[in-house]
């Protein structure tokens, strides 16, 4: 907030809402919320007993919605969300990250055959100026 | 024991002595902090080391780094006590060598090598068109492929390293979206990094460098729009 001048509190939530029917808050959320522990390259830092320690309030906050898939709009968020709370605190949740949880609510609509043929041919071009070939072993 | 002289220019985490008034020590930062306690500290006792010219033990001890720099702490305190900024300072003093973790490692690696993990340009190139191959052939996406260095591009997107190095399907997502809506954009084929740990680290040089590049590759490929994805 300090950062940027200005909160992006709810964009993000528009979003997961447009995605999402039955949609619920943490609480408490937006500027008096917590950091889920991974911040500030915690989730890097050998201290992973204190990195689980910090997390233990978002893990309560996430149990207390009784929801089964948690958002995150960071990678250290999701990380520490997916790979480090739910197993220590046995969450039995899903976690995923807002774009990914665009990706999974899309419709795909196949580009048609002249798209297609205009973005093989960049693509072609690009391959060759790199000289990307696909078929040799690496 | 030698006397300590405590003013805004002796003290390495550049408080000024005020700070001992300003602060009226209540404590509200620490009640909000989920690290309070631990090593016996909290943002309160940070705060008043720094006002007592304790500075290099804070700089020496674990809690800068155990603290995630989250903010909440100076959020409330009704002093307006710069209490974030005093922590980064003293991440910031910590000899490069001493850093926890692999942090300054990836800092050092990025300068010299364009991204955090030493991800070499063939590897990248050649996996960004493997997976691209995926999406095209096999996963419903007629036509994707991932455009490097498309000058006049819309989207200019940075990568995060740790997805080529170990999540390389998760760049997929993006790429998803940027398919349903025929979106012109492009990353880079070198110094597409988009994890600066030197915000974490402490180094505002190495920030600065990465931070640039960045731009540079906007200048150069005009593009209009940065997405950073973290
Ligand atoms: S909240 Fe502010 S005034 Fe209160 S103890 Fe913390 S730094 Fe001092
Ligand atoms: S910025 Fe650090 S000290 Fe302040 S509340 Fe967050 S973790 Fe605690």
């Amino acid at each position: 907030m300090k950062t940027f001048g200005e909160a992006f509190f709810e964009e993000p939530r528009w979003v997961t809402q447009q995605c999402c029917e039955n949609y619920v808050e943490m609480h408490p959320n937006r500027m008096n919320n917590f950091c889920c522990g991974a911040g500030g390259g915690a989730w890097a830092m050998p201290y992973d007993a204190e990195r689980i320690y910090y997390g233990r309030i978002k893990a309560q906050q996430i149990m207390d919605t009784n929801a089964k898939m948690v958002i995150a709009p960071c990678h250290n968020c999701r990380d520490q969300i997916m790979k480090g709370l739910t197993k220590e605190f046995d969450l039995g949740i899903e976690t995923k990250y807002l774009w990914e949880l665009v990706a999974d609510s899309l419709v795909i609509e196949p580009w048609t055959e002249e798209e297609i043929k205009k973005a093989n041919e960049l693509r072609d071009a690009q391959y060759e100026r790199d000289e990307i070939d696909l078929d040799e072993e690496w | 024991m030698e006397p300590l002289t405590i003013n805004r220019k002796e003290s390495k985490l550049r408080v000024a002595p005020e700070w001992a008034d300003v602060c009226f020590t209540c404590g509200t930062c620490a009640g909000g902090c989920p690290v309070t306690g631990v090593d016996g500290m909290d943002p309160r006792k940070a705060v008043r080391m720094a006002a007592l010219g304790l500075d290099q033990e804070l700089i020496d001890s674990r809690f800068p780094w155990i603290c995630t720099l989250c903010g909440r702490c100076e959020y409330a305190c009704p002093q307006g006590v710069e209490i974030l900024k005093m922590m980064r300072r003293a991440r910031s003093l910590r000899e490069r060598d001493k850093v926890p973790g692999p942090i300054h490692k990836g800092v050092a690696m990025c300068l010299e090598r364009g991204n955090n993990l030493g991800i070499p340009k063939d590897d990248f190139l050649f996996l960004l068109a493997d997976l691209s191959k995926e999406m095209d052939e096999d996963e419903g996406f007629p036509g994707f492929y991932a455009p490097v260095d498309k000058k006049g591009a819309n989207i200019l997107v940075t990568v995060n390293s740790k997805e080529p190095f170990g999540e390389p399907d998760d760049m997929k997502f993006w790429w998803r979206i940027f398919y349903a809506a025929r979106e012109d954009w492009t990353t880079t084929s070198t110094e597409w990094e988009g994890v600066n740990w030197g915000l974490f680290s402490g180094d505002d040089e190495a920030m600065k460098e990465v931070t640039g590049r960045i731009v540079k590759h906007l200048e150069e490929l005009e593009c209009s729009t940065l997405l950073l994805p973290e």
